[in-house]
């Protein structure tokens, strides 16, 4: 071997890791420090004026549901328009029990103990089989265990016979309809189309700072799961599902997984909506919402982990500022949106700048290619790589 | 059987009918291009609206069939010549922006006719009912409604297999590549066929705005509706359409007779991710791997 | 016994009979070439080999395991390895990822979740990089590879899976006639330590590689053996030029 592959095999080496990147990059770190002391810091500056306090704490759920689309349908490919579905159960296990509990000790005008919806549509006791969410910590593992279990039952009915792509998404659509019919039709259980209200909220600092550190948590999770070789996995799969399976992957398998942990995380940011907000309703478990959180990610960026905060982040907030104006643009605006972000900008914002950075900076590639290079320069005046002969020789 | 069931099983009859008219637009535009229009409900709901002012200038809903197929198909090439012919490679991304266009449509649809249910009367012609078992009666408009199902597989079944634009759809069908290398220009075969679904989505319009009232989400219901029945016949052969309606509307009918509504939607959900275990494409839907 | 047997394969779809009772089979270490005009089922063979299809009948048994009916996944992980007739890979990956995830592993979803490309595996895949002449796009995403280039980062794939048996379907389609030929070199390297069974439509490349030849026609084998024997076979030469013609 010439000098030159000597030098360039050793290069490569230690220019493997770089391609990886790091865990955590720097600039992540700073970004996510910043945002931390932003959100947590906040109220206690500017004290707690519950509105905003209010606003940044649904964020973080929207941001944890977002991000939870972010991998099943950035990093999968798997479109569902049903992840409030798993939202929902989540946020009404919490509501229930927190209701249930807020009832006991604050009796009706008729001076029953139990929610006062169950009372207003005739029923004469908390039914029997929702005593136990009296337990909070009961009602908080249902709000997690349960949804996980139906999107592992999903799962396994749909990827195990690789229906995924638009039959999927429809009839993940069909599933959140379902679902907000079955709590309008069922009021005296769920409260129907008023939903579950009036019961004791945790808002306040300390539940923010908890959220907070849920957010991350979930937020490094995602990460070192998509950092490692099977969240290349996941990407492959995305991109051509048929030849990751001829290349040994099962690929239902992998779908089930990342929707299972898809699904826990939507349940855990809706149990935590439930007890911050303080009010749950149809609309936090139906197809609305469900593309809502699937526009979010669109905007931020897919497969970015960031950009479903950014998009959820932009987007509210941009609702936020024009609720006062005439709701019809708002929702012109919504629209239009969908439009830009699948034609003009698929990247999300995000992914735009990411490859728009790709682009513009001398990293490994235009190292290595300039290595590639000077072995094809080697090559032409006597050196060869091994196997390859070159063209125009007969081989035998 | 009972009356009331046998009087279950006509009414299920018409909710079939209805579920083929909301479906069968749909269903030729996935079937030949692979797109999902999520705008179909609201392209439903422009033809209603069509039929609402066509009743207030004095027609009724025979005249209001034609004049909303003509505008939710020149609606449709809107669509497709400003939205959907940029990414028909990306079906997912277009399931997105058309939800996108329904959201456009509403809200537009909303500043023209305001918030108000607007009343579409069924034609003179079709009022009142025949009694089909025993002292039920079983309204003229919902015959119509079954025969209009019936006219419209029929349309479509002609215009696919006995036209020349049908045959070139077809060809396109089953090897676009090859078709486009003969000389067929795909494109504004995907165009006409998705201006062709949306002006059937236009006349579902116009016939469904009697049942109920008019207001601008409407569609949204008959539009999920039409995926499951999508979903469940398939889309390879026109017969999909009626099967996959016919056992959802049946199916919902009965249930609903036996439970409620609500439980009945339900069952048939079960029903349908389970059938397509073992019709992955739908059961009329082309063979795919395993 | 041979690396690969198939033993009365027959499929029918739609009542067109594809495979007819197909005997065939494949050494250890062999280059085999397989030919046969369009139709003759060379790539539905493939297909039913890797699970893509199940048979109507027969049985396909691969180092001594009957694999008849096995999934796809399955049977990768028996040994067999699949180039696709149109280049098939993870368009939006890197060239480096897409070596990297089809890396013989075990694929099982939480024995790699943590886990990123050890120092060995990372040699292996710029060792294979360096083979297919892809080293200097290795950061580059994977649709941005000319058509060539594409064949080879498949084959590529294939190699750093380390299969016992590679199945590759017409890989020179779309080349240049440069291309053609470094890609035969390529094939005939990568025979040396696996079996190969390779699909080809370019005569002069088959002359210069092959060995064994089997002829497929309408879901039979028509003919098989040394190519010389097989070129001079009359029903072969009928098959492929048509009865009546000068030849």
């Amino acid at each position: 071997m010439s000098a030159a592959a000597e030098r360039l095999s050793r290069s490569r080496r230690s220019r493997a890791t770089l391609q990886r990147g790091r865990l955590v990059p720097l600039w992540m770190l700073l970004l996510g420090a910043a945002v931390v002391a932003v959100i947590g810091g906040f109220p206690v500056v500017a004290g707690t004026d519950s509105y905003i306090l209010l606003l940044l704490g649904k964020f973080l759920c929207y941001a944890i549901f977002a991000l939870s689309i972010d991998l099943i349908w950035g990093f999968t490919g798997i479109l569902s328009l049903g992840q409030a579905v798993y939202f929902g159960i989540g946020a009404y296990f919490v509501a229930l029990s927190l209701k249930i509990n807020y009832a006991l000790d604050h009796p009706t005008r008729y001076g029953n103990k139990f929610p006062d919806f169950m009372e207003w549509n005739g029923l004469k006791a908390l039914p029997h089989f929702m005593e136990p969410l009296v337990s909070t910590p009961f009602a908080v593992a249902c709000a997690l265990i349960v949804p996980t279990a139906l999107a592992f039952i999903f799962g396994v009915i749909t990827f195990k016979r690789h229906i995924y792509g638009v039959y999927c998404a429809v009839i993940t659509l069909a599933e959140s309809l379902i679902l907000q019919e079955f709590i309008i039709e069922y009021q005296a259980y769920t409260g129907g189309f008023n939903g579950i209200t009036d019961y004791s909220n945790y808002l306040g600092i300390p539940f923010l700072w908890f959220m907070l550190a849920v957010t991350i948590a979930f937020f490094l999770i995602a990460r070192v799961l998509t950092h490692s070789r099977i969240g290349t996995v996941l990407k492959s799969i995305r991109d051509n599902d048929l030849r990751a399976q001829f290349m040994g992957y099962n690929v239902a398998n992998y779908r089930i997984f990342v929707f299972c942990v898809s699904a826990f995380m939507s349940a855990a940011a809706g149990a935590m909506y439930a007890a911050w907000v303080g009010i749950i309703s149809y609309l936090d478990t139906g197809p609305v919402f469900s593309v809502e959180g699937v526009i979010w990610t669109a905007v931020g960026g897919r497969a970015t982990l960031i950009g479903p905060f950014l998009g959820a982040f932009l987007v509210k907030g941009l609702e936020f500022l024009l609720s006062g104006v005439l709701a019809a643009f708002w929702q012109l605006l919504v629209g239009l949106l969908f439009i830009f972000v699948v034609l003009v900008m698929p990247d999300g914002i995000v992914g735009s700048i990411a490859h728009w950075l790709r682009r513009h900076r001398k990293g490994t590639l235009t190292q290595l290619r300039e290595e590639q290079d000077l072995l094809a320069h080697d090559r032409e005046h006597d050196w060869q790589p091994a196997g390859v002969p070159r063209s125009g020789e007969e081989s035998v | 059987m009972t009356q009331a069931l046998i009087s279950q099983i006509l009414i299920g009859v018409s909710v079939t009918a209805i579920l083929v008219i909301s479906a069968i637009g749909l269903a030729v535009i996935f079937g030949v291009a692979g797109v999902i229009n999520m705008a179909h409900g609201q392209f439903i709901m422009v033809g209603a609206y069509t039929a609402a002012v066509i009743g207030k200038m004095g027609g009724n809903t025979f005249v209001a069939i034609p004049v909303s197929f003509v505008v939710v198909a020149l609606l449709g090439l809107a669509v497709e010549r400003g939205v959907i012919r940029w990414i028909y490679d990306r079906p997912l991304e277009t399931l997105l922006a058309t939800w996108g266009v329904g959201i456009i449509l509403e809200v537009v649809m909303k500043l023209i006719f305001g918030p108000e249910l607007y009343y579409v009367g069924a034609p003179k012609v079709l009022a009142g009912s025949v009694h089909l078992v025993g002292r039920l009666p079983y309204p003229y408009y919902r015959l119509f409604l079954i025969v209009v199902a019936i006219l419209m597989v029929a349309a479509t079944f002609y215009l696919i297999f006995r036209t020349d634009f049908g045959l070139k759809v077809r060809a396109v069908r089953r090897n676009r590549a090859m078709s486009g290398c003969l000389g067929i220009d795909t494109a504004k075969i995907d165009m006409m066929i998705f201006m062709f679904g949306s002006g059937l989505a236009g006349i579902a319009g116009a016939v469904l705005a009697p049942i109920k009232s008019v207001s601008t989400t409407m569609g949204f219901r008959y539009a999920v509706d039409s995926y499951m029945t999508i979903v469940l016949g398939g889309v390879g052969n026109l017969w999909g359409v009626p099967t996959g309606g016919g056992l959802i509307g049946e199916g919902e009918t009965l249930l609903a007779y036996k439970f409620n509504s609500v439980i009945g939607e339900l069952l048939v959900f079960i029903f349908i991710v389970i059938a397509i275990r073992v019709f992955p494409r739908g059961i009329f839907g082309y063979q795919e791997r395993r | 016994m041979a690396l690969l047997e198939v033993k009365g394969l027959t499929t029918r779809v739609s009542g067109y009979t594809i495979l007819d009772n197909l005997d065939f089979s494949v050494e250890e270490n062999e280059l085999r070439v397989l030919l046969g005009p369009n139709g003759a089922g060379k790539t539905t063979l493939i297909a039913m080999i890797t699970g893509q299809f199940r048979p109507t009948a027969g049985k396909i048994h691969f180092a001594g395991q009957d694999i008849t009916g096995w999934s796809p996944d399955a049977i990768f992980l028996a040994g067999i390895s699949r180039k696709f007739q149109v280049p098939n890979m993870y368009e939006t990956l890197s060239v480096y990822d897409n070596v990297m995830v089809s890396l013989q592993s075990d694929r099982k979803v939480f024995k790699y979740m943590f886990k990123g490309v050890t120092a060995a595996e990372d040699e292996r895949i710029w060792e294979i990089l360096d083979f297919v002449e892809l080293a200097g796009k290795a950061s580059d995403p994977a649709d941005t590879l000319a058509h060539g280039e594409r064949q080879w980062l498949e084959m590529g794939m294939l190699i750093a899976s380390n299969p016992k048996l590679l199945l590759l379907d017409e890989p020179t389609t779309g080349m240049t006639p440069d291309g053609k030929q470094r890609t035969a070199a390529l094939i005939q390297k990568i025979a040396r330590n696996h079996t190969v069974l390779l699909v080809e439509h370019d005569m002069h490349l088959v002359r210069q590689i092959a060995r064994k030849v089997t002829v497929l026609h309408q879901g039979q084998v028509l003919a098989e053996g040394a190519l010389d024997e097989v070129v001079s076979n009359k029903t072969v030469r009928e098959v492929y030029l048509g009865k009546g013609k000068r030849h």
